[in-house]
């Protein structure tokens, strides 16, 4: 057996572990309607697939993660390319992204709904905000990183600035950038859920919200069963990212 | 006039705890086509002479000049080969990264690929353009580097220490081909070292260096022999040893 196909094969065990796991414990040992058994919320899981209603909110909250995670790092990496590269923009913008990476995006729902309402914009906004300061961060630590003689290299070659700038410093940088943004992912998928719980017409978070007023527990189960494969489908392609592209960056990657 | 000439250099860093001086009224010429061996114990000031002729660190005290032309900043007229193979691209090819300084002179792909190629093979690595770095050995890498340096084509070549991180047998074959390929082009070059048979092996002259701080030249040996050169000769033998007892005296100052 190959090594693919091993690491394929522990992923489902594992999984299938856990939900075996779940099931003993759900008929054995707690034995409450409020603790179901994976097969009604498979059942029930089936149900919403069929009615297309777990599409509808899967799709509700990707589409937000997605839009503030491209806003986010779109803002994010130029930002953190130039504090990275030059000293002043540091000085002047560090204070800005230590201040801010203190205040959680949670925190920031009730501003967001204020200024932008309970529609997309203010899901986008949250997004993006916790997307920016993750991805600045990692992208200045990337340019800080360069090796000295890499660019010392490409002088000596007869690069101008510019050059060394675009042809070694942020090519050195990518694998950072593609880290940070990796970490902001997992931050986006907290905050959406925090979003749509607190203010929503759909989503994830919507849903988690409602099943929770009408007492449909397998509802809940669902939604989070859903939370998480997403979350681990999304890590994996960043993963497969990381590895196309900064593979030959970084061999340590 | 030398083609390279190293006026009454010093150089003194000044950091919190004081200054240092590492470097103190250093003069040197080399003419066009010597290679020059510095060689000198750790902390001695002979990296810091290379940084100043590269232009990564300006002198604070007298000049440094290439063919008449102080030295302001680091500049394509003088390829660098460096300790450690850090400088390489990882995210390039071999081939790539020796073309490197033809791209930044936007010349043509396929003139970059032809030339490329030709160092590729001066550094015996035939074949082998589409690997990586990181699909390379310590050797390998410091071979790539002395070709991107070379397919530059700058008017001279500084090399600190580029055999330092490798082993005894790769050392001793990577020196037989630099003397090789020197032998064929005769490029200026200024080669660091600490290591006594490598600067014997590889220099027409060698520099032995006074202990740090405040490091400067202290005697230039002339190595008058063929190349290739034969290392268990007793020429060889009678170079290895003047210059040994030159070093000796800095490593035991007090005997």
């Amino acid at each position: 057996m190959n090594s693919r196909a091993a690491t394929v094969a522990g992923y489902l065990i594992g999984f299938a572990l856990l939900f075996a796991i779940w099931h003993l414990a759900s008929v054995f040992i707690v034995r409450s309607v409020l603790f179901p058994s994976p097969f009604p919320v498979f059942e029930r899981g089936w149900v919403l697939i069929a009615d297309g209603l777990l599409q509808e909110s899967v799709w509700a909250s990707m589409r937000r993660i997605i839009q503030g995670f491209l806003l986010g790092s779109a803002i994010g990496i130029p930002i953190g390319l130039a504090i990275g590269s030059f000293r002043p923009v540091r000085l002047l913008l560090e204070p800005w992204t230590e201040f801010f990476r203190f205040i959680p995006a949670v925190a920031m729902i009730t501003v967001a709904v204020i200024w932008f309402g309970i529609g997309e914009e203010s899901k986008i906004f949250l997004i993006a905000y916790t997307t920016v300061f993750v991805v600045v961060i990692a992208t200045a630590a990337g340019v800080g990183a360069v090796g000295k003689d890499k660019i010392r290299a490409a002088q000596c070659l007869g690069a101008n600035k510019f050059q060394v700038f675009a042809l070694v410093a942020l090519p050195a940088t990518v694998p950072y950038i593609l880290t940070g943004m990796r970490l902001a992912m997992a931050n986006a998928f907290v905050t959406i859920v925090a979003a749509e719980l607190v203010a929503s017409n759909d989503g994830l978070g919507k849903m988690l919200w409602d099943a929770r007023l009408f007492m449909q527990v397998e509802d809940i189960f669902v939604a989070l069963i859903s939370l998480g494969l997403l979350g681990f489908a999304t890590d994996r392609v960043f993963r497969l990212l990381i590895r196309a592209f900064a593979g030959r960056f970084n061999p340590t990657m | 006039m030398g083609f390279v000439e190293l006026d009454g250099v010093g150089m003194t860093f000044r950091g919190r705890t004081g200054a240092y001086e590492a470097v103190r009224d250093f003069n040197l010429e080399l003419a066009e086509g010597e290679f020059f061996c510095l060689l000198g114990t750790s902390g001695c000031g002979k990296t810091t002479v290379m940084n100043m002729l590269a232009g990564f660190d300006r002198p604070t005290s007298g000049e440094i000049r290439l063919e008449g032309r102080p030295v302001r900043g680091p500049g394509a007229d003088r390829g660098v080969v460096f300790q450690g193979h850090d400088s390489l691209y990882d995210w390039l090819t071999a081939r790539d990264n020796i073309a490197f300084g033809l791209r930044l002179r936007s010349m043509g792909r396929g003139e970059r690929r032809a030339i490329a190629d030709r160092f590729l093979n001066m550094v015996g690595l035939t074949g082998q353009g589409a690997k990586h770095p990181s699909e390379l050995s310590g050797g390998m890498k410091q071979r790539i580097q002395i070709a991107r340096a070379l397919a530059n084509d700058p008017r001279m070549l500084l090399m600190d220490e580029p055999f330092g991180a490798l082993d005894a047998m790769t050392r001793a074959v990577l020196q037989g081909e630099l003397s090789r390929i020197w032998s064929e082009n005769r490029k200026t070059v200024l080669f660091i070292t600490h290591d006594i048979e490598e600067a014997c092996a590889l220099a027409t002259r060698v520099g032995v260096m006074k202990r740090g701080p405040g490091g400067t030249l202290k005697a230039v040996v002339p190595i008058d022999l063929p190349f290739p050169r034969e290392r268990t000769s007793d020429a060889f033998m009678a170079c290895f040893r003047q210059v040994h007892a030159l070093i000796h005296e800095e490593i035991h100052p007090h005997e």
